[in-house]
């Protein structure tokens, strides 16, 4: 699905490319697009590095065990199969916390975390399972207490109340994720793998 | 709230660190061993990257948000959604710098206290670069067959940007 995304994407450009003239442009972009993965790609390996190995200490001191407890009456129903074979629940915690807080980037590598256990659980590796669906779903969906750009966005065009929209935003994103949410779970019913 | 944000990561390193003085179990390898696996995981992700990133950014500079963009502001128009906010709309599912620079550039345009400048804020801040977080997360795992995942979230997406209209005609009155 991605792939086709991305080819419709290069098509796209291509034609609009010549049709606005703009063609001149597009081998630069292809390549400053492929370099910035590269730079991408470091950076979020320096973070990648980090949460994988903070994730690995808390597993083993046994903080990984006591989130996924806390936070199990919603990832219950959330994710049934990680629930089952007691696997992941702590990542996703951890993973859906670090979103909903916007903490440092941690947000990413810890999602990567959580998705490799849910790959562990998976019977058939090519194919996304009940529970990634949903995981993915959310984490497109996103949750965050304080939006800190978008603020530092309104701020700097002299908003009178650059904290306004923080009620709205959070009302949208609970709405939000709730469709989400029923649309996963309608989708894997209806849907066998 | 805020500080919270920027106190945990401090924190838990701190945690981290009496652990490495304090416990029998030998964490520094603990951590080290996880931090090997994360970078194994960043290294697979590169190729996924790779083509998505150039496609995106080959889609920014060809000029097709604009031009798609005054091609759907009229159906976009009678749905409700008003056409200023259009590219962002288009954007917003692929790149997270191209749509930051559009919000401001919004912003500049009608300020952040119009109902154009609200609208973005809400849609801005409950959405995600959802091709981005799918290529990432499956990337990282090597799924091929993502399922329902892309049109799901690009439901939700679209329920998120007129749920967001709604709540903009609601709440600032």
């Amino acid at each position: 699905m991605i792939g086709k995304i991305c080819g419709i994407i290069y098509v796209l450009s291509f034609l609009f490319g010549c049709l606005t003239g703009n063609i001149d442009q597009l081998g630069g972009a292809v390549i400053d697009g492929a370099s910035n993965a590269v730079t991408l790609t470091l950076e979020l390996m320096g973070m990648m590095c980090l949460w994988s190995g903070v994730m690995r200490v808390a597993e083993v001191s046994g903080v990984v065990e006591k989130m996924s407890k806390l936070m199990s009456p919603i990832l219950r129903v959330l994710f049934p199969d990680a629930c089952k074979k007691n696997n992941g629940l702590g990542e996703i915690a951890a993973s859906i916390s670090a979103n909903v807080f916007g903490i440092g980037n941690a947000a990413t590598p810890l999602a990567v975390c959580a998705m490799e256990k849910l790959q562990e659980n998976n019977d058939n590796k090519d194919v996304a399972s009940n529970d990634m669906i949903m995981f993915a779903v959310l984490g497109t969906a996103s949750f965050d207490i304080f939006p800190t750009t978008l603020i530092a966005l309104r701020r700097a065009v002299n908003s009178q109340n650059p904290f306004e929209i923080i009620v709205p935003v959070w009302i949208c994103s609970f709405f939000t994720a709730a469709v989400g949410v029923l649309l996963v779970k309608g989708f894997c019913a209806f849907s066998r793998k | 709230m805020a500080v919270l944000s920027y106190i945990i990561v401090p924190l838990v390193m701190a945690l981290i660190g009496l652990g490495m003085v304090f416990a029998k179990r030998d964490l520094f390898s603990v951590f080290s061993e996880g931090a090997k696996d994360g970078m194994k995981t960043a290294v697979k992700l590169l190729p996924t990257l790779v083509i998505l990133l150039s496609a995106i950014s080959m889609f920014n500079s060809s000029g097709a948000a604009s031009a798609l963009s005054s091609f759907l502001s009229p159906i976009g128009e009678r749905m409700g959604i008003p056409s200023e906010i259009i590219p962002l709309i288009l954007i917003r599912p692929l790149s997270g710098g191209a749509s930051t620079a559009l919000i401001a550039d919004i912003f500049e345009k009608y300020g952040a206290d119009s109902f154009i400048g609200r609208c973005t804020s809400v849609i801005a801040g409950s959405s995600d670069t959802l091709l981005y977080v799918i290529s990432v997360y499956f990337g990282a795992v090597g799924v091929k067959k993502t399922r329902g995942s892309v049109p799901i979230s690009f439901f939700v997406m679209v329920f998120c940007v007129f749920f967001a209209l709604f709540l903009c005609r609601v709440m600032f009155v």
